[in-house]
Parts: C-alpha cells; structure tokens; sequence
C-alpha cells in the first residue's frame, strides 16, 4: 500500500504540473514581496532569472512566482472566491476577456508605472498592461520539409502526414485554426470550414497532440509540422531540434499578454513595481536575449537576432483577433474539435 | 473526559473485547475526520455543483446530467475509459504471472533483486515514464528503429497515439501496482502444496491452475483493483501517449473544469469517472469471489 501511495503522490503531481496547477509556488505575503503568477516552462524560468533579481535590486520586494496557464490562473482566482492565491495574472487576449467579464481584475492606474510613457499608445487600459508580443504561426523541420507557404499547405502533401495539430484549448491553437479556417473560406466566427478539413485530413495527420506535448513530439520526430509560438521555436532551437518558424502569406499572428493585478490582491503596490520592473527596458532586453526570446514592448529596446520581424512597427501589419466575440464560441469549438477528431 | 481515558487505558474486568474495541475506535477518529473534511465533504460539494443549470450556481436541475448522459459520444467516453482500464489489467496480468511464479521459484536473494528492480520505476516520476515512452514509441523511436533496421517493416509503424501503445505504455506505467500486492500474497503459499501437487502427479499447468492460480488470486484482485483505478484516471499518460484523437474521462474533466469553465458539466464527468471506477473495482471483488476457493 505505500508504495501505492508513493505512486498516486507522483501521478498527482505529474497530473498537476501538466494541468499548471503549482506545487511549488509558495505565497510571499510577507512585507516586502509579491506573488505573480506565471506561464508554466519559458516564462517561469526567465522571470525566475530575469526579473527576480531586478525586481530585488530596484525596490528590494521578493518575487514569488507561481507556475499557472492562463486559463487555471482565471479558474483558480474564481474559485478562491475573494481571497486570491497570487497578486498578479499574465493572460493572453482569450482568458482576459473571461477574468474582465467575471471581475477578477483591479482597475489598473497606469500612471503608477514610471515606465508607462515607454509602451506603445494602447498599450495601458483600464484593466492592466501589455508586457509582451506573441507571434504565431507555422513551425517545421527544415531538414524534412520544404518551407510551407500558406495555411492550405498544411493539408497537402508532403505536409498532411507530418502535421501534429491540436485543439483550441490553447490560444495559440485557437487563433491557427481560425486563420487556416478562413483560409478554406470561413471567418473569425465561422471555423466550419477547417471542421470539414481536419476530418478529411484525419487519416493522413502525423498526431491530434496536446499542446503540452508539442515539444517532445517535434523533438522525438513524431511530427515535423505544426503551430505554435515563436518563444517555444527558439526554446526548441536552443535545445538543437531543428525547427524553423514559416509566416504564412495571410501572415504572422501576434497577440499581447498582458499583467493584471488580481481583485483583493494583499500587495497592490509591490504589484505595480512588480509590472514596473517587468516592462522596463533593461528587463525587457534581457527577455529578448535570453534562449525564450520574448519580443519586447518597451520601445528603448532593440530587436536583435533570428525574429520573424525585424521592428515592432511591423506589427500593425499582423493578423489579431477579437476576443469578445471567439470567446463565447469557444467552448463549443473546443467540445466539436474533441467530437471530430476521436477514433 | 478523565474518566473515560482511564476506562480505556484500565479495561473494567469481565469486558476486556469490548473496551479494545473502544481503543480501536478512538485511534481512527483522526482519520475519519480529516476524510470527512478533506474528501466527503468536497465529494458531496461535486454531487451538489452537478446538479446545477448554470456555471454561478444559481439554478438546480438534471440538465447537465442529460446532457452527458444523452450525448453518444460521452456515454462512449466513458466506455472507452473503463475499457482501457479493463486492457490494461489484462495485459499487466500477462506478464505479472509469469515473473510472480519466478519470484515464487527464486531464491531469497535472488527475490530481494527481483523485488528492487520491480520498484525501480517506482522511483521515477510518472511524468518522466511517460516522457521515456514518446522516445520509444514514437516514428523515430526504439522500437520503430529496431524494427527497421531489421528490415521487419519498411515504414515506421504507428503506436504512440494509438490506443496499443497506450496500454503497452500504461502496462509498464503501472506494473508495479500489480507486482507489489501479488507478490505479497505468493510469497506466502506454503512450498509443501505445489510439492504434494506435484508428487501426486499433476502435471505443471495444472498445478498452476488448480494450486497457485487459486491461491494467489487475493493478490491479484488487490493489484488489478489498483491498475484499474490507477490506469482509468492516469491523466497524463492518457493525453500525452494517447493524444487528441483518444478522449478519456480525466481530459475531459480538465477541459470543462479549467479550459471551458463548464464546472456543472466537469462536475458530472467527475462523478461519472468515479462510477466507472468504482463499477471496475466492484466487478474485480466479485471475480475474486468467484475464483478464489476459501471464499466458497
């Protein structure tokens, strides 16, 4: 029976840290910290190592990071029902918009950063801060493929029966499978079209992955096609998995993550410094540089390296999305995608 | 109070069964209460939230429960589940007998070895067995390499993200759950009764059948009990071996609860899952009754 329980122990904690619900995250509510939440893998390690130190440095409060994915931060605030386990969120545009329609954010006064006037205009609201730029879209192997060029390229050979796709659990899933959708025809609330493609293309496609297994799969050669994000194409590139970012003609997705502090947070003003420091330019560079590469927002620093984009001017040109109206149809795609893809 | 202890630790003459049996007692009301707060308290909490209409919980009704339970494809959702539960006992019997009966044949040192290479894996975390898997099932993985280049097949043949390399994967995975309590209990047959099998001339398998099977069983019921419980709700096996195109229950779970928020819905795939576990275990007790001679 114990070694039973020795067993369950390390199946919960395994199931928790795929799930991102934190073991180890321990709440700082002494005087002098905060507890921030935080993106599981890259972002973990690098505001670890990053912005851990420079918050100590520049105001001497203690970061507590706890390892979360945006959706079980938004779930796990709401559950804790008024007394939240962090301070502070890091959200992509999806959850966002849910933990602002259940009010699980504290207005946010802009004018408490010092480096507010170094963020692009529309870079502050009401709710929060933008932190950093995601870019998605087509990541490959280039010694086993031929550059993709187009969405629709995923689905003809030598592409189909190397795909690995993956649902919309996950933003960056979400918003690829809205572009291929309407690159067959639909539209950012009409994904019928890539429903009728994937179930043709079922038989052919390398895997149906959870995200979280994404990087083994590429890693391991299962797959040698998907999507993803830039930070997870330069982590894997760091590790030596060949793999090449490919903007797609309809072009690169982008979306921001931004900071939010959470409604009855114990150290609001420890927060803000938290968000100052996160958003400051000698921070955000280092993020750049670091094997993460996480593009900037600040506009003192400057892009540098192997990006998909060469000024953060050149972001106006990229796709986005509207949240407010991919939010109450998610749940439905998510549902219909698990429906069209099992054996 | 004071006059109860001293009851306790001073027997009354004449009662001594009854006032251990008060001991006894006393020492599990620890227990009793943490599992009452910690575990039948929340297990009502999920009975109650699944009998909601709404994700505030404002309004009570059986809708979820008709939505799951009219939907063909979660009612098959649940089968597949206990079905591979049910694969995976199997396959991990196969192979559990045979070494049991080495582990019975074996010498005492030879047993210690066996036993500590068996718990080995027991070291690892499940996420790292797991992980080791996609090396070795994958297109370019060990076996597909093996296979190969011994020119068995030509193209890389698919098992990760098939239901066979899942419960190849989960057999491994949970292995030991099935060892540890079967090897307890054959550890324990008396040597004398395969001998007097043996000498009044059964032949080997008969032996195994109508001496060791028999009295091993005990020990296989508590192992399958555990693999079965263990392999139907084993998360992450599931969704990173099995992937997206082979839905359990526990993916289930955590999309409703945590990607889609749909607590109500998560809600009744939880209590669904702990039928399904609970039929699987009820189902193994009564086997064992019907197997095992002592209980006749």
């Amino acid at each position: 029976m114990t070694s039973y329980r020795f067993d369950r122990r390390q199946l919960m904690a395994g199931a928790a840290a795929l799930g991102g619900a934190s073991l180890f995250g321990t709440p700082a509510h002494a005087k002098g910290g905060v507890t921030a939440a935080i993106y599981p893998g890259n972002w973990d390690e690098q505001y670890r190592t990053v912005v851990a130190p420079a918050l100590k440095k520049a105001y001497d409060v203690d970061l507590a990071l706890e390892p979360l994915f945006a959706v079980d931060q938004v779930a796990k605030v709401q559950a804790a029902r008024g007394l939240p386990p962090f301070d502070c969120f890091v959200l992509d545009p999806g959850p966002r918009v849910t933990a602002m329609e259940r009010g699980l954010f504290e207005p946010f006064d802009g004018s408490k950063l010092t480096n507010a006037g170094k963020l692009p205009a529309g870079s502050i609201d009401q709710w929060g801060v933008a932190v950093n730029t995601q870019l998605v879209g087509i990541v490959y192997n280039p010694k086993k493929l031929p550059k993709p060029k187009s969405w629709k390229d995923l689905f003809e050979e030598p592409y189909v029966s190397r795909l690995g796709l993956t649902g919309f659990q996950t933003t960056f899933g979400t918003v690829s499978l809205i572009e291929m959708a309407k690159a067959f025809g639909g539209s950012e609330t009409d994904v019928e079209p890539i429903f009728e493609t994937i179930k043709k293309a079922l038989p052919k496609v390398a895997a149906i992955m959870a995200p979280a297994a994404v990087p083994g799969l590429f890693q391991q050669g299962q797959i040698d096609i998907t999507y993803t994000n830039t930070n997870n194409v330069a982590s894997l590139k760091a590790r030596g998995v060949d793999i090449e970012f490919a903007a797609p003609e309809s072009g690169t997705i982008t979306f921001g993550t931004t900071l939010h502090i959470t409604k009855g947070a114990d150290n609001k003003e420890n927060a803000y410094k938290y968000i100052d420091t996160a958003i400051s330019a000698p921070v955000q560079d280092a993020l750049l540089k670091s094997s993460a590469q996480m593009l900037p927002v600040n506009k003192d620093v400057a892009l540098s390296g192997d990006l998909p984009i060469k000024s953060l001017d050149e972001l106006s040109k990229f796709v986005t999305h509207d949240w407010t109206k991919i939010n109450p149809l998610r749940a439905k795609w998510i549902e219909r995608f698990n429906k069209e893809v099992t054996k | 109070m004071a006059a109860t202890t001293a009851d306790a630790v001073v027997p009354p003459v004449g009662a001594p069964a009854e006032a251990k049996e008060r001991i006894e007692w006393r020492l599990a009301t620890p227990l009793a209460f943490a599992y009452m707060a910690f575990f039948a308290a929340p297990l009502l909490l999920l009975f109650w939230v699944s009998f909601h209409e709404d994700n505030e919980l404002t309004r009570m009704g059986p809708g979820q429960w008709i939505r799951f339970l009219s939907d063909p494809f979660y009612v098959g959702v649940v089968w597949q589940t206990i079905l591979l539960g049910i694969a995976t006992v199997l396959a991990a019997t196969l192979l559990s007998y045979p070494l049991a009966l080495v582990f019975y044949a074996a010498s005492p040192l030879a047993r210690k070895l066996l036993l500590f290479i068996i718990v080995l894996p027991l070291l690892t975390s499940v996420v790292v067995r797991t992980f080791a898997w996609i090396a070795i099932l994958s297109r370019e993985g060990v076996i597909n390499n093996t296979l190969i280049a011994l020119g068995i097949t030509t193209a890389p043949v698919p098992l990760l993200q098939t239901q066979y390399g899942l419960i190849i994967a989960l057999m491994q995975i949970e292995m030991p759950l099935m060892l540890l309590p079967l090897l307890a209990v054959v550890q324990g047959i008396d040597r004398s009764l395969v001998e007097a099998s043996r000498s009044l001339g059964a032949s080997h398998w008969r032996t195994f059948f109508r001496v060791l099977l028999p009295l091993s069983v005990p020990g296989w019921i508590a192992g399958a009990t555990l693999v079965f419980a263990s392999s139907t709700t084993a998360f992450i096996s599931q969704s990173v071996i099995g992937g997206g195109r082979l839905v359990y229950l526990p993916s289930v779970i955590w999309q409703q609860a945590m990607v889609i928020s749909d607590w109500p819905f998560a809600a009744v795939a939880s209590v669904m899952l702990l039928i399904s576990v609970l039929t699987g275990i009820l189902a193994l007790g009564a086997i064992g009754r019907l197997i095992d001679p002592r209980s006749k």
